[in-house]
């Protein structure tokens, strides 16, 4: 590997600025700064869809007055139509409006479950790493222990002995989901932690926490925004397998990934009105988010990743990357 | 690298004996009686006397316990109580059916999936990588019981291209491999999340690998882009992708329950499911013990895997 | 998931095997279009069956206590028919042809049985007799305990004596007098003759004997021929599963729930097999088999969900025929009689009916089940069994929907009410105009309603309920459960015992409860009943169903019928049909036979189109 590369490791060695403004970002944290942020084009853009899409959810429903919980069965099942432009459900309820309330329940679920396992399984699993040795082994032991647990027997024992409110849901999600995300954030910083510049800090003397925060942290915020936004659609995706199997909450609790079951079951009957309006929105909150996440991920890293591969036109000409470095 | 193997195994009896206890505990604290939730609506009394004298669940837990790993040691996982059959007869039938089902939606995403991630990376920022990453991430999105409904919709309703699902009946592996034709849909549907998984986060990774100093040098020193690609990054990439691979083997062994009910798979997924809803303690115990024994594997493997990829992790000072 | 009305409907069907069936508006075909099947009648041909969910264990007849599989009586039925065979073409009565027995007569005050066996053979070509009989006798004598399907206080256990005058006549002396209607009906029908000359033996090499006549003997046989029952590796190689007097014999079977039944040329009843194999195919779920009928022509005779029941003119067009097949029994909200908090509420026969008064079953039956359901007017479904009709539950039964009646009779007892929000109580006391003993003042009628998740037509059944509830402001919190949760956590709650921990349940919906031939209250609505849950009692309604076991006339049943329905043991429920798919060639599918409604391929034949 190139580790054992005498040029590689001249070169490193000295992470001063190179030639050509460049800070290689992989030598410490990357810098985030709120103006650079707020200027992204890909950012903004994605905000703007998500802050769309929950002003929808939740400002929607105060100018969309609709009956979300009284059953009525004399309109159950209807295509689009006049009075429920997306038609009802087979409750009689109409679809519009469940759209905007199972949406203030799946953007919570979603932010909440994604955000929040993501930062512990991160600090767990950065901890475990930096750590090393028996700590680490200690560490990763019990999360090898809470994934092979089967959950499917919490699920159904909490289900049984409460009834399951969103907080409820949320608390049990994201306790699912952080033992994996602290495994992949774990193996990145080992791997971080191989590098010269995480070796010179070490050998300056740093202390742990330091090297944590400052270095492991940022390092690792490309993995992490990816787990996060796998992680909010995994959280919705969740709640409706809850329900798929059986164990969700009951009516008129409602979400899209609930929605997403009741309406698949009336795939053959063809009333697609059930089943696409969730799915799009699902879909455009995920793609929002990792809009945003990625843009940031760029800003983090400097967002040069790549260029040598790419054929950009720069400021003189047309020039291969590589040679700037010679 | 015998002394780290040795050290992990007795970890990884560690883990699994722990992971046992702590499921016994969870078992005995689903609410309701045990008998009763087996025999239903013919629940009497004097048939769960029998019931729970049979099964030895009258006696405390720690006994109970005991029991069952000396059962355990003597190779005996018990018998199902809803099912009537030894549980190590229900899992050496359905285990391997799972593996073949989930390993080969597993290869086929990696096979798809890692590349795809490369490309991407390689493409960063430009319309190719936000297409790729919004389709798979669409597709991640959907749920899975929605996509398999879509494509027997499609692919078998409309057109008769493929059948639904496996036909009942078949028990060994070389039924399934005879009735391939049956394996396309459900290989499809359930790679599809780890494709998506395997390319971002092999995406991720590549990125930050691209940008890195050595990547520089070494096309500077005027290595074909392939070779960079195949021989650096590609290898460089793979940490969080065997990380996933890892933590994937539990989840071959653990089934797919929703691709098996669509599918007519009669796999560990509903074998786990159904007996967890129906408080079959033999079963859950023997899949537990099962699935335990996976994650520590799993997780085993990825460990001596980073070894390999990255012989620097081994020596890294702690 | 649906498995839950199929265990039930399983155990309806099968357990007490012999149930019957519809009457003639039964064999009505769903989606139009459903007049008899016409064409030449052919020899031969395959019919395969979906399976859904469970499949069969065991095969030993009789069943040991810790297995409630209720799929075991599909595999055994059509090789091991019942004693009592219940079901004439769509009539719900006892069928004389298929029947062992050629005559039944009950003498001495309807205590003493005399049977007389037909002269039919074993599939080995012994001829049955009455040893048979004894030999079965014997071994549920000493091991009834071990016998799931076992009722308390009826067979075995209520033989004094057992007379075999000669090889094909046999003379019971029970206990009592009971209910010859009943007796034979819900009992005799559970009883399944086994072969002494082939299975009197304590292992597989040994010889047979008369172990039987031994308490040491019997338990020693039943112990090995349930151990042998249960190996399912050997089902179709073990010799003794291939003694059978039934149509059918055992072909493939395995592990998996795939299995067979070829025709056993010696059997010596009226409706020998035409079809040449019946296949009974396993599918996982519901949804699983529903793609497959829509997908190809794989499967000859399935269950269509409800849900899907738009699907018919699709799948009329691929070839199939869909009917309904009314479910014999009655589906119900049990109270809790004995919870803690609102025991004393729905003690009150008013509040019953307050709540019966409003569920809108009508609409119910119409919207979620697209009409094919019992409308639920009291204990007996008016759909099958037309002889046990009494006219009040013809009419529409003592509680049609009406939201003002529930208001006025809520006002009428000092309550509060607040349609729309929680109703309370604003006289507490026990004179007239007051709630009624036990009910303090102010307390809120709000109730929790359990029920079995993971079927949407309760869903939504139990959603407009509900919401239908709210007119007189009753408030109902639904709360979903797996089935066997339910069964797990909640228990029988009566006078004599209501722990806290099996008590907290209010309300529950867990599906429905199978009848026998005989729709009896006996063990649902009697005192103590095993059916009971929710600790109805009333010496009147005792006094009734007795009547109904003990005596046999119309007067008396229909009493016991209008008196329950009128009194609310549980509340009234709409009771779904199930929906059954074949191929339009496939004849003597229908009329129905509820009780063995898909088991018995032996009327069944394929046609060819043509005269």
């Amino acid at each position: 590997m190139s580790g054992t590369d005498p040029v590689t490791r001249v070169v490193t060695a000295n992470p001063g600025p190179a030639p050509g403004g460049e800070v290689t970002p992989r030598s410490g944290g990357g810098s985030l700064s709120l103006a650079e942020v707020l200027h992204n084009r890909r950012v903004i853009s994605g905000a703007a869809l998500v802050v769309l899409i929950t002003l929808f959810c939740f400002a929607g429903p105060l100018v969309y007055h609709t009956n979300q919980v009284l059953v009525n069965l004399n309109i159950i099942n209807e295509p689009p139509g006049p009075g429920h432009p997306l038609g009802t459900d087979q409750y009689g309820i109409d679809v519009l409006g469940r759209l905007m309330a199972g949406g203030q329940s799946s953007l919570e679920l979603a932010f909440a479950v994604g955000i929040a396992s993501t930062v512990l399984g991160a600090l767990y699993g950065a901890m475990s790493g930096v750590i090393g040795g028996f700590g680490d082994a200690i560490l990763m032991r019990i999360i090898d222990t809470l994934l092979a647990v089967p959950t499917f027997i919490l699920l159904i024992i909490v289900a049984s002995m409460y009834t399951l409110s969103l907080e409820a849901i949320i608390l049990i999600l994201t306790l699912l989901s952080w033992p994996s995300v602290a495994r992949l954030v774990r193996g990145q910083v080992l791997s971080l932690r191989t590098r010269e510049f995480s070796q010179a800090a070490e050998g300056m003397g740093a202390t742990r926490r330091w090297i944590l925060i400052r270095h492991m942290v940022p390092n690792t915020l490309g993995i992490c925004i990816v787990t996060a936004t796998f992680g909010l659609a995994d959280a919705i995706y969740a709640l409706s397998a809850l329900s798929f199997l059986g164990i969700g909450p009951p009516p008129p609790f409602t979400d899209w990934g609930t929605m997403l079951t009741n309406g698949v079951d009336n795939l053959f009957n063809g009333y697609w009105w059930q089943v696409y309006p969730p799915l799009i929105a699902l879909v455009l909150v995920v793609l929002a988010f990792r809009q945003i996440g990625d843009a940031l991920n760029d800003i983090v890293s400097g967002g040069q990743s790549g260029a040598i591969f790419q054929r950009k036109r720069r400021r003189f000409g047309w020039v291969p990357m590589s040679t700037r470095y010679e | 690298m015998t002394w780290y193997l040795t050290r992990r195994v007795g970890q990884a009896l560690a883990v699994i004996i722990g992971v046992m206890i702590l499921t016994f505990i969870l078992l005995h604290m689903e609410p309701g009686n045990v008998a009763r939730a087996v025999l239903g609506l013919k629940a009497t009394p004097a048939r769960v006397a029998i019931f729970d004298d049979t099964y030895g669940l009258n006696k405390p837990l720690y006994a109970q316990f005991l029991l069952y790993m000396k059962q355990l040691l003597q190779g005996n996982l018990g018998i199902s109580y809803q099912l009537q059959q030894p549980v190590s007869g229900l899992i050496a039938q359905r285990l391997p059916r799972d593996a073949l089902l989930l390993g080969l939606s597993t290869l086929l995403a990696l096979i798809v999936g890692v590349p795809t991630g490369i490309y991407q990376a390689t493409h960063h920022n430009q319309l190719v990588d936000d297409v790729t990453a919004g389709t798979w991430f669409t597709l991640y999105s959907a749920p899975d019981f929605l996509e398999a409904f879509l494509l027997i919709a499609l692919l078998c309703v409309q057109f008769h291209v493929f059948q639904p699902n496996f036909p009942g009946g078949i028990t060994s592996v070389g039924g399934v491999l005879a009735d391939w034709r049956a394996l396309v849909l459900p290989v499809f549907v359930l790679s599809i999340n780890s494709v998506a998984n395997f390319s971002q986060y092999a995406r991720s990774t590549a990125i930050q690998v691209l940008a890195s100093d050595y990547i520089r040098v070494a096309r500077a020193k005027g290595l074909p882009r392939r070779l960079v690609l195949t021989r650096h990054v590609l290898r460089n990439s793979l940490l969080p992708v065997i990380t996933l691979l890892g933590l994937s083997l539990p989840g071959i062994v653990a089934g797919a329950v929703i691709a098996e009910s669509v599918f007519n798979f009669p796999g560990m997924g509903l074998l786990f499911w159904q007996s967890a809803l129906s408080h079959d303690f033999p079963v859950m115990l023997g899949a537990t013990l099962i699935i335990g024994i996976a994650t520590v594997i799993g997780n085993l493997m990825a460990d001596i895997a980073y070894g390999i990829m990255d012989p620097r992790i081994r020596h890294v000072r702690n | 998931m649906r498995k839950t009305r199929r265990m039930a409907a399983a155990a309806a069907i099968v357990s007490l095997a012999t149930l019957a069936a519809a009457c003639g508006s039964v064999g009505a075909k769903v989606g139009g279009g459903g007049s008899a099947v016409s064409g030449k009648k052919t020899r031969g041909g395959v019919v395969t069956i979906a399976e859904v969910g469970a499949s069969p264990n065991f095969i030993f007849p009789y069943a040991p206590s810790t297995n409630s599989d209720g799929y075991n009586v599909n595999l055994t039925m059509g090789l091991w028919p019942s004693l009592v065979y219940s079901g004439d073409g769509g009539k719900s009565i006892v069928n004389p042809q298929e029947s062992l027995f050629s005559s039944l007569t009950y003498s001495h005050h309807d205590s003493v049985i005399t049977m007389v066996l037909k002269p039919w053979k074993w599939s080995d070509g012994t001829a049955i007799t009455s040893r048979d009989f004894t030999f079965t006798y014997n071994l549920l004598k000493v091991n009834y305990k071990n016998w799931i399907d076992y009722t308390q206080g009826l067979f075995p256990t209520d033989v004094t004596k057992v007379l075999t005058p000669n090889a094909h006549t046999v003379v019971l002396d029970l206990n009592r007098s009971y209910n010859p209607a009943f007796y034979t009906d819900d009992v005799l029908s559970t009883i399944v003759l086994l072969p002494q000359h082939a299975w009197d033996k304590t292992s597989l090499t040994g010889k047979v004997g008369n172990f039987d006549e031994t308490t040491a003997g019997a338990k020693a046989v039943y112990t090995f021929l349930q151990k042998q029952g249960g190996d399912m590796g050997t089902f179709d190689s073990n010799p003794l599963w291939k003694v059978v007097y039934g149509p059918w014999k055992l072909g493939t079977f395995n592990s998996s729930g795939y299995y067979s039944w070829l025709p056993n040329k010696n059997y010596s009843g009226p409706d020998k097999p035409v079809i040449s194999e019946a296949i009974w195919t396993p599918f996982t779920t519901d949804t699983a088999e529903m793609n497959t009928l829509r997908s190809n022509t794989s499967i000859d005779l399935g269950t269509l969900p409800l849900n899907d029941v738009h699907q018919v003119g699709a799948l009329n067009s691929e070839g199939y025929t869909v009917a309904d097949l009314p479910t014999a029994g009655v589906a119900e909200i049990v109270p809790n009689l004995y919870n803690p908090t609102n025991g004393p509420m729905l003690r009150q026969l008013y509040i019953r009916q307050v709540l019966e008064y409003l569920i809108n079953r009508p609409q119910i039956v119409s919207k979620v089940y697209a009409g094919y359901a019992d409308p639920g007017n009291g204990p007996v479904s008016v759909l099958y069994g037309k002889q046990w009709d009494s006219p009040l539950e013809k009419a529409g039964g003592p509680y049609p929907y009406s939201p003002a009646k529930a208001i006025a009779l809520l006002k009428a007892h000092g309550w509060k009410v607040v349609p729309g929000g929680v109703s309370t109580c604003a006289h507490a006391g026990t004179g007239t105009g007051d709630c009624g003993t036990g009910v303090s003042a102010g307390q809120p009628l709000r109730f929790q309603l359990l029920y079995t998740s993971g079927i949407t037509s309760f869903d939504q059944q139990n959603a407009a309920i509900q919401s239908s509830e709210e007119a007189a402001g009753v408030k109902i919190v639904l709360k979903a459960e797996p089935f066997n949760t339910i069964v797990a956590t909640t228990a029988t709650c009566n006078a004599s015992s209501h722990p806290a921990s099996t008590c907290a349940w209010q309300l529950q919906d867990y599906g429905y409860n199978p009848y026998f031939l005989d729709p009896s209250g006996a063990g649902l609505f009697n005192t103590d009943g095993y059916g009971n849950y929710g600790g109805y009692s009333s010496p009147e309604e005792n006094r009734l169903i007795d009547a109904t076991e003990y005596g046999s006339s119309t007067s008396a049943f229909f009493a016991y019928e209008n008196y329950t329905a009128q009194q609310l043991p549980v509340l009234w429920l709409p009771d779904a049909s199930f929906l059954y798919v074949y191929k339009k060639n496939l004849a003597g599918i229908t009329p129905w036979d509820p009780f063995s409604g898909t088991l018995n391929p032996e009327v069944w034949y394929y046609t060819k189109p043509g005269s």
